[in-house]
């Protein structure tokens, strides 16, 4: 009797362990800004796995571009060889995208499929998938406000600092509101493993800024399903890029 | 063997950074402007009476400015307008009469003709 206790016990941590795995696994890749050859390029991909683009270019549902008072400024993504650039009229303060990418279900720790509830329906996860990104290209001279169509967005709360090391605090915004609980890691490309921190009650964390480079820093949020027939819940992730210069040579 | 190793290992760091401090070439401004750097690319913005030139110069070799377009993003107290530059002579590109008045940030594009590669920064006006 105690056994069979002990069992089950250990059969409920199993999957629940298997589950918070699969969430893992399944929030991993993100999209995010970087420079490649001078140019903006928009990146797919989790650490050093940047993928292929130019597949997912049709995905991708928005990109905008913003001048120093956040006023939109004409952008289309561009795809040139292998990556996709972004190719805007001025020269952008921010520039953002948003890509949803698609429902995903899976049972158990088995592979994950591009299948709905309906046509999974003893799925043990089914998520609907939105990746965000915006970068930062100019000085701020006022607060990051909240972008339109960004449902997660993480935004630096005071100005961004000169030098790695230098505590940074960022809200995480939840469709425009401060969001408590948003899952946050400081460096999805060079250390995306790392353990993630939690923000706040206030929506903020404060997190050192580790490169004196490029720092694209992410925030999950498992949101409500809006479709519960077709899957349980929305996966937001959204990065934030920003570079701090180097010495001068 | 292990000193040679050292002599080795300094004749290539006596040679390597060098190397690494020159990489990009002049920053400092050549015309009496202001200078932001993106990358290996400098930007020099100068005011003068008869209006604003750039000068952009890439790793120490100056642009050729009429295989250039340029265009200013002036932003002043929340108003943004545009003005399209023409190109001078070499790398310099120039706005007849414009005056930029203190507090306007200033988005710089210049944008390949050929490879529509952008090349951008802006500039904080104090």
């Amino acid at each position: 009797m105690q056994s069979d206790l002990m069992f089950k016990r250990a059969l409920c941590a199993a999957v629940l362990a298997a589950m918070t795995l699969g969430s893992t696994a399944a929030l991993a890749h993100g999209i995010w800004f970087a420079q490649r050859a001078k140019q903006l390029a928009l990146i797919y991909g989790v650490g050093a796995d940047d993928l292929d683009m130019v597949r997912r270019l049709p995905q991708v549902e928005s990109v905008t571009a913003y001048d120093a008072e956040y006023h939109p400024i004409n952008a289309v993504a561009r795809i040139a060889g292998p990556i996709i650039l972004i190719d805007a009229d001025a020269q952008p303060t921010l520039v953002a995208a948003v890509m949803p990418y698609g429902v995903w279900s899976r049972v158990g720790d088995g592979e994950f499929e591009k299948k709905t509830l309906l046509e999974m329906p003893n799925a043990t996860l089914s998520t609907k998938n939105i990746k965000y990104a915006v970068t930062i290209q100019g000085p701020l001279s006022k607060p990051i406000p909240a972008l339109a169509g960004h449902g997660l967005q993480i935004v630096p709360v005071g100005a961004i600092p000169a030098t790695l090391g230098t505590p940074l605090t960022y809200r995480v915004l939840y469709n425009g509101a401060p969001l408590a609980g948003a899952r946050m890691i400081n460096d999805m490309v060079n250390d995306p493993d790392a353990k993630e921190v939690l923000t706040g009650a206030d929506g903020t964390v404060a997190l050192p800024v580790r490169n004196q480079g490029l720092n694209v820093i992410r925030a999950v949020y498992d949101g409500p399903s809006d479709q519960p027939r077709l899957y349980r819940q929305i996966e937001h992730t959204a990065t934030l890029a920003f570079t701090l210069a180097h010495a001068p040579e | 063997m292990k000193r040679i190793l050292t002599i080795v290992s300094g004749l290539v760091l006596s040679f390597a950074l060098p190397a690494a401090i020159l990489a990009h070439g002049a920053t400092h401004a050549q015309h009496g402007g202001v200078v932001q750097m993106n990358g290996e690319t400098l930007f020099e913005l100068v005011r003068a009476p008869a209006g604003v030139s750039l000068y952009v110069t890439d790793e120490d070799e100056p642009v050729a400015a009429s295989r250039m377009t340029a265009r200013l993003s002036i932003t002043v107290r929340g108003k943004r307008r545009e003005v399209a530059m023409v190109a001078g002579r070499g790398n310099q590109f120039f706005a007849r009469g414009l005056t930029l008045p203190q507090g306007a940030s200033v988005g710089v594009m210049v944008i390949n003709r050929a490879s529509q590669a952008r090349y951008g920064t802006t500039f904080a006006i104090r």
